[in-house]
């Protein structure tokens, strides 16, 4: 990553900021059943299996060490410093990760890159299995947290938020929000409701914000006989749940769908046709009833398939494994992030539209420092543009100057 | 208010554990020979147990008193914790939570509530309509999930229900079926293979009689890690989602069909003998010789279409929760199998 001196640099720099700012760092509920980890600079390495009675411990701990990276368990334990078996489970907060590296955009294959470990082959957006050189199979990447990215991250969120508050009943003041300080946001509950919630449970929900394994029989589909002829039933658009959500999936995605994205689906050339052709007629039916037997030819089972297809479009787009680990590690609401020197910054669900992570995440906000840029894409930070750059001597704002150090793309000019 | 044909035919709630400090019945009165019904009873209630497919414990209201229905239960706890067998406890309390579930379907809505909040259920009565379904009962998620996340039918997902402000919408058959499984967890719970130690003899006796009366009902083949190792194949190697599968096999836990294609097949694949995959499922409370040797020749593709299957892909085995969570190895492929030849060539390497 960077060099010695960068480093050197960035800790002195991270190291003024918590003397100045320890009070930002926000104790997690019970701090004195959490685990704490740290990585630290000088040996680029984890401690682990720490823990604070007080919030003011703490953050002394943080002052006098000044760790690149600040973690702390979503579970809580009865003895957090114990061995991890040993550590006694006893709950665990719900909690969920939306990043960008799980959301594809279309911007990603202009400023993401990588390169092979072993050959330093390098290539554009997402790391491949293997390196198309040498086969290799492990890579830098390099990933910014670009306008759109952090964008298709907060639309995710809302959604999830939507979930939570609808479906699962839970209060706006029992769902914690974060900035990530990279590219994406935290949502957690903070309830005894959903504390000994098992891993096997928290999957399920998982399968529930992300729409995975939903069958539309179970949501209003069906096919009733009267006489000699059948009638297809489905969800309506103003049905609550999911059954509500697949209904307006549906209705965005034949608002939109394309020939080939519904022959896609693997449904027949004719029907596709008329699906397209009557596209009016089929928004018009939502009013009553719904399009169920608008279509000839189009049956329960070529339904199931669009209704899956517009239930997708509803869904939240979450890290899946974060969620179901109970033993996670977090990084601590009010610390900087070891990769960006940005803020991980809470802020209230009722924000969660109008909140800028790239205003309100920053950290350093004073002076000015003279790096040299090997590479960086157009940034924003704040109201004002910086870059591209390549290849060039430039003095930056503080922030900008150590986002770029931190993420090893620049270093520092004396 | 639960009367005492209630308790006989749930006797598994606190309020017929009351009844029987009531009657003033303990361990030592049922050696008594005017109990001597209650322990027939109590032993009746175990070989219907080991011997009915489904493993069912019967109830006939004309034919049972509901008195002795009521003591029977407590004894025949006493007597399954005497025969110290993981078999025999798993077995009992699902045959147990079958009868209750039979009960509990037709039972009245009311009374459900009342049973199922003896559980601590946030449960009520909906009673509400949505498109041609009628939804009965309204339960807190979290004790949906508590008792359907092990449930692998996809009707069962939460993604599949109804789920409105916290709660999720019910028909009585559903409610019947997640109190069944609350009531085998919370039998198991009560059966105590320790008590065996602190019980008169003459209890002892009569659990050992069971034990070797049905010796060929309980099925208690020794299968251990060794016999993996014998088989060639090397358990080191195994992903974590297959040592995962392979471990609640070894622990006669309940997997979902999927989870049993999935060890199966991967475990044929990786070379290991059919009849040591067989030895496998033993332990499985619902195991079934004829039906598991079917099956696992059909994965093995001695049967049926000839084909060879394999096991799921790694994607397949998230959507399925099958996945624990990834290793290093495991982020690097897309399959189980991949996996385990990787870290063998590894070794060999
Ligand atoms: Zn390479
Ligand atoms: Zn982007």
């Amino acid at each position: 990553m960077s060099e010695p001196n960068n480093i050197s640099f960035i800790r002195e720099m991270f190291s003024d900021f918590y003397s100045k700012n320890a009070d930002k760092i926000e104790p997690p509920k019970s701090i004195e059943n959490r685990e704490f980890g740290f990585s630290l600079f000088k040996e680029n390495v984890m401690v682990r299996h720490k823990s604070f009675a007080r919030i003011e411990d703490l953050r002394d701990f943080i002052k006098k060490n000044v760790p690149s990276n600040v973690y702390y368990s979503s579970a809580y334990y009865s003895f957090p410093e114990a061995k991890m078996d040993e550590k006694g489970w006893l709950g665990s907060d719900l909690f969920f990760d939306i990043d960008a590296d799980h959301i594809p955009t279309k911007c990603n294959k202009m400023h993401d890159s990588w390169a092979c470990k072993s050959c330093n082959f390098e290539g554009r957006g997402k790391a491949p299995e293997k390196c198309p050189n040498c086969g290799g199979e492990s890579f830098d990447e390099r990933t910014w947290p670009c306008e759109v990215c952090l964008e298709a991250a907060r639309v995710e969120t809302i959604k999830l938020i939507d979930i939570l508050l609808e479906d699962f009943g839970l209060s706006a003041d029992e769902i914690k929000c974060s900035f990530s300080g990279h590219r994406g946001y935290h949502v957690g509950v903070e309830s005894d409701i959903v504390l000994e919630l098992d891993a096997l449970s928290r999957k399920e929900i998982v399968d529930y914000i992300t729409g995975t394994g939903i069958d539309a029989v179970f949501h209003g589909l069906d096919e009733i006989r009267s006489g000699s002829s059948k009638i297809i039933v489905g969800p309506s658009l103003d049905d609550p749940g999911w059954r509500g959500r697949a209904a307006r999936g549906t209705y965005d995605f034949l608002l939109r769908a394309s020939a080939s994205e519904l022959k896609s689906l693997g449904i027949k050339k004719n029907v596709v046709m008329e699906l397209v052709e009557k596209r009016d007629a089929i928004l018009e039916s939502w009013r009553r009833g719904g399009p169920w037997n608008t279509v000839r030819g189009l049956g329960i089972k070529g339904w199931g398939k669009i209704i899956q297809r517009g239930a997708s479009l509803q869904s939240a787009n979450i890290d899946t494994v974060v969620t179901v680990d109970i033993h996670r590690l977090i990084r601590l609401p009010g610390t900087l992030h070891g990769k960006t020197g940005l803020l991980k910054i809470s802020f209230p669900v009722s924000r969660v539209e109008e909140f800028d992570p790239q205003k309100e995440a920053i950290a350093f906000k004073a002076g000015e420092v003279k790096v040299y840029v090997e590479e960086a894409p157009e940034l924003r930070f704040g109201d004002e543009i910086f870059g591209p750059f390549k290849s060039q001597a430039v003095t930056l704002p503080t922030q900008v100057a150590i986002f770029l150090l931190c993420k090893g793309a620049a270093r520092v000019v004396d | 208010m639960l009367t005492l044909s209630d308790l006989a035919k749930y006797p598994f709630l606190p309020e017929a554990a009351e009844e029987v400090k009531r009657l003033d019945f303990s361990i030592e009165s049922l050696l008594q020979p005017d109990y001597a019904p209650i322990l027939h009873r109590a032993e009746e209630r175990i070989v219907e147990a080991l011997t009915k497919s489904p493993p069912e414990v019967s109830y006939d209201p004309r034919r049972h008193n509901e008195n002795v229905e009521v003591l029977s239960f407590p004894a025949a706890i006493i007597l399954v914790s005497a025969v110290a067998s993981d078999y025999v406890k798993k077995r009992f309390a699902l045959a147990e939570a079958r009868r209750a579930y039979n009960l509990l379907k037709v039972e009245d809505e009311e009374k459900i509530v009342e049973i199922a909040k003896r559980f601590g259920w946030r449960i009520r009565l909906a009673g509400i309509s949505l498109g041609l379904e009628k939804f009965d009962f309204a339960l807190h998620f979290v004790d949906y999930l508590r008792n359907a996340s092990s449930f692998h039918e996809k009707g069962w997902k939460l993604v599949n229900r109804l789920v409105i402000r916290g709660e999720v919408y019910l028909s009585k058959q559903d409610v019947a079926r997640l109190l069944q499984e609350e009531i085998r967890r919370y039998i198991e719970s009560k059966i105590d293979p320790k008590m065996r130690s602190i019980l008169p003899e003459e209890i002892v006796e009569r659990a050992n009689s069971i034990r070797k009366g049905y010796a060929e009902n309980i099925r208690e083949e020794p299968f251990n890690i060794e016999s993996l190792f014998s088989s060639g194949v090397e358990s080191d190697f195994l992903p974590p989602c297959m040592k995962e599968l392979y471990g609640a096999l070894l622990a006669g836990r309940h997997l979902p069909h999927i989870g049993r294609f999935t060890i199966t097949a991967f475990l044929l694949n990786i070379g290991m003998d059919p009849n040591l995959i067989i030895d496998l499922f033993r332990k499985s409370a619902d195991f079934n010789e004829r039906m598991t040797r079917y099956q696992i020749e059909h994965i093995a593709g001695q049967r049926g279409s000839g084909t060879k299957y394999v096991p799921p892909k790694c994607d397949t085995l998230q959507t399925h929760g099958l996945c624990p969570g990834m290793d290093d190895l495991c982020k690097r492929v897309r399959h189980p199998l991949t996996y385990y030849l990787r870290k063998k060539k590894r070794r060999a390497g």
